[in-house]
């Protein structure tokens, strides 16, 4: 929960005349450090090589000349967040390889809303044997373990890759972005079923049917405007949550090697001697994903739906 | 296709615009078959207003739109004549209707704040027959609009245009839902219950609005109401319902003169007076309607029927018309104004006596 109410519940059962108590609308705190912690983190990732500030994150810390490796250097003025094993800046690479974390976890969503939707709205609005097709899929999706499968899906497009020359172009990230968007999928082709078949009965959809409007026509002009806001909560949502799993992957080491997930698993055994090469990466990851929850709580209460929480 | 040939006949047609013969509308569900409508007839010409009348549950709205065949395709048992302009629709498939549907009929819905797509503005959704069904491009489309909502008689038309729904009051969504009914000129219009969702002093306004557009354009109109007040100044004819049949059918002035069933008089007298005292007791009619799974064997009013007999439980009464008037019909087997009807009326008036 983002701003979470500490307004008394209490009901007035004070006499009609007495002026209702002017509700106090709280700030949104928590929406507001999301959109600030994200806008920042963007514009650093993006921008940071403009910026004096900045090291590169393959620029190696030197003192005098000598190479700040090993950990030699902890957070302070010279490396806000410390130096890692081979002199890199912790700061730095945590800022940089948001960009890599960011587009992956935009781009599953992406694919994950488009296929996902396509399967929810197609399920809810014709039902029938669609539905049944389409809740078979879903089902099996998510009864297997998500981080299982998105193993499996990793090591089977290494291997398909390594067959089949005609996929060059599916590089490590784009084998991430699409094991994440089956993950996506599911959950998404279920909400979007569920707000399909509350809306096909919708007066207004009788209403259009009553004018003649074809299928294709109330799915696209009417029932599709009114998924939005429901599409939009849950992708606010899922994102941190492929956020956190693209980290678990490059953790177990099949993701990308600039990532917050690999930093961690590769300086997580000094942990005692130099806590800053893991904990700041684990921070970033970790306010990252509160941000997208945080936004995806607040648009979820500000429409109204409750199956969010998938 | 069809389309054109429904459009050239109806021109010059000759004959009711619509023929209903014993249409029967049956929901399957897990407790039973709901016989919604059951076994329901009456023509309707060109340019006649008709009004439904009866309680919730009477099967006036599934009536509707079965004659439209706006019903889930699911579970619905649907057989009977339905004929429009001489055709028979009732057994077409949703795919052949849409050429029908919004050109040739149209329906007005009950609560015109769920019935307006409330992400869509009322230019579009004025558009939207339009360009369905005439293929107008978008600026023909949207200068018809703005004349359709002047003819309904919003003020400042070209404003709403650019509007959503929300930001309208009751009764101008309500008269956008009209102008949207009447794009393509319909030539029959199902109003269904299309003032209770508003304010009373709208309603008259709306009321007035569908009668004019019905003199204007010919049209037919099927009013669907639970209440009696609202049918009486607009239509030609009432058909009032119960347990899913028609049990009584006239001409509106000579309803309201001559009526046979005690169920119609039930709903008159249900309607307040304004010449009673204050604080007079509503009249009501007692009991609940018909269990439409299992409908009572007899008459399926006898149950809340004060005058029922034994005959009233056990035998159906069919629709019969009166020997004056054979535009009026009635179910009933003593009808308002028969010996037996007189008989119980003084023995129940005597009770009443006996109790105060």
């Amino acid at each position: 929960m983002s701003d979470v109410a500490v307004l008394p519940t209490a009901p007035a059962a004070s006499s009609d005349l007495a002026p209702a108590p002017r509700r106090r609308r709280l700030p949104k705190v928590g929406v507001l450090f999301a959109i600030v912690f994200l806008g920042t983190l963007v514009f650093l990732a993006w921008f940071g090589d403009y910026l004096p500030f900045m090291r590169g994150a393959d620029t190696k810390i030197r003192v005098a000349g000598k190479l700040q490796s090993r950990y030699k250097q902890g957070p302070g003025n010279l490396a806000w967040w410390g130096s890692d094993a081979n002199g890199f800046d912790v700061f730095s690479r945590c800022i940089f390889y948001a960009k890599n974390t960011l587009t992956i976890g935009v781009s599953a969503t992406a694919i994950g809303l488009f296929f996902g939707s396509l399967l929810g709205i197609l399920a809810g609005y014709y039902r029938g044997w669609v539905d049944r097709v389409v809740s078979i899929i879903v089902d099996s999706l998510l009864s297997i373990p998500a981080l299982v499968l998105a193993v499996m899906v990793v090591r089977r497009l290494d291997d398909i890759k390594v067959d089949i020359s005609a996929l060059d172009w599916l590089t490590r990230k784009w084998q991430i972005i699409f094991t994440l968007s089956i993950l996506a999928v599911a959950p998404l082709a279920r909400i979007v079923r569920a707000q399909t078949m509350a809306l096909r009965e919708r007066e207004f959809v009788t209403a259009a049917r009553s004018l003649g409007s074809t299928n294709t026509r109330i799915l696209v002009r009417e029932i599709l405007p009114n998924l939005v806001p429901a599409m939009v909560t849950v992708a606010a949502t899922g994102l941190g949550i492929l956020i956190a799993a693209e980290g678990a992957l490059a953790f177990l080491g099949l993701g990308l090697d600039q990532s917050w997930g690999f930093m961690i698993e590769a300086n997580r055994r000094r942990l005692d001697e130099a806590w800053w090469a893991t904990v700041f990466p684990c921070l970033m990851l970790f306010l990252t994903v509160l941000s997208f929850n945080l936004i995806g709580d607040r648009l979820a209460r500000r429409f109204d739906i409750r199956e969010a929480a998938v | 296709m069809s389309s054109n040939a429904t459009q050239a006949s109806l021109r010059d047609i000759k004959g009711p615009l619509l023929e209903l013969t014993d249409v029967r509308t049956h929901f399957s569900t897990p407790r039973g078959l709901v016989r919604a409508v059951d076994g329901v007839s009456f023509t309707l010409e060109r340019g006649k207003a008709l009004g439904i009348v009866g309680e919730s549950g009477s099967g006036k709205t599934i009536l509707s739109r079965s004659i439209m065949g706006l019903l889930p395709t699911r579970g619905t048992i649907r057989s009977g004549s339905v004929k429009f302009a001489g055709q028979e629709v009732g057994n077409r498939s949703r795919k052949e209707m849409r050429h029908i549907w919004g050109k040739e009929m149209a329906m007005i819905f009950q609560d015109p704040m769920t019935s307006l797509n409330p992400l869509m503005k009322v230019g579009a959704q004025i558009a939207e027959p339009l360009r369905i069904h005439l293929g107008m491009s978008k600026a023909d489309a949207k200068a018809t609009a703005l004349s359709l909502l002047q003819s309904v008689r919003i003020p400042e038309a070209d404003r709403r245009l650019d509007q959503y729904p929300h930001e309208l009051s009751g009764g101008m969504r309500q008269r956008v839902m009209i102008a949207i009914a009447m794009a393509c000129g319909p030539t029959a219009l199902f109003a269904d219950e299309p003032t209770t969702a508003l304010d009373v002093t709208v309603q008259a306004q709306i009321l007035d609005l569908l009668g004019e557009q019905r003199r204007d354009r010919n049209m037919s109109l099927v009013l669907v109401t639970h209440d009696l007040g609202v049918v009486a100044g607009h239509t030609d004819e009432i058909a009032v319902m119960y347990g899913g049949k028609l049990v009584e059918k006239a001409p509106t002035r000579r309803l309201f003169a001559a009526m046979k069933m005690p169920y119609t008089e039930g709903l008159l007298a249900s309607i307040p007076k304004l010449e009673d005292p204050s604080h007079s007791r509503l009249n009501v009619i007692a009991g609940r309607p018909p269990d439409l799974v299992n409908p009572p064997k007899g008459c399926r009013f006898a149950p809340r029927c004060p005058y029922a007999s034994e005959r009233c439980h056990d035998e159906e009464p069919p629709l019969i018309p009166t020997a004056d008037d054979p535009s009026h019909s009635y179910a009933c087997w003593y009808p308002v104004g028969s010996p037996e009807y007189l008989d119980a009326r003084s023995r129940l008036d005597a009770q009443k006596v006996g109790v105060s």
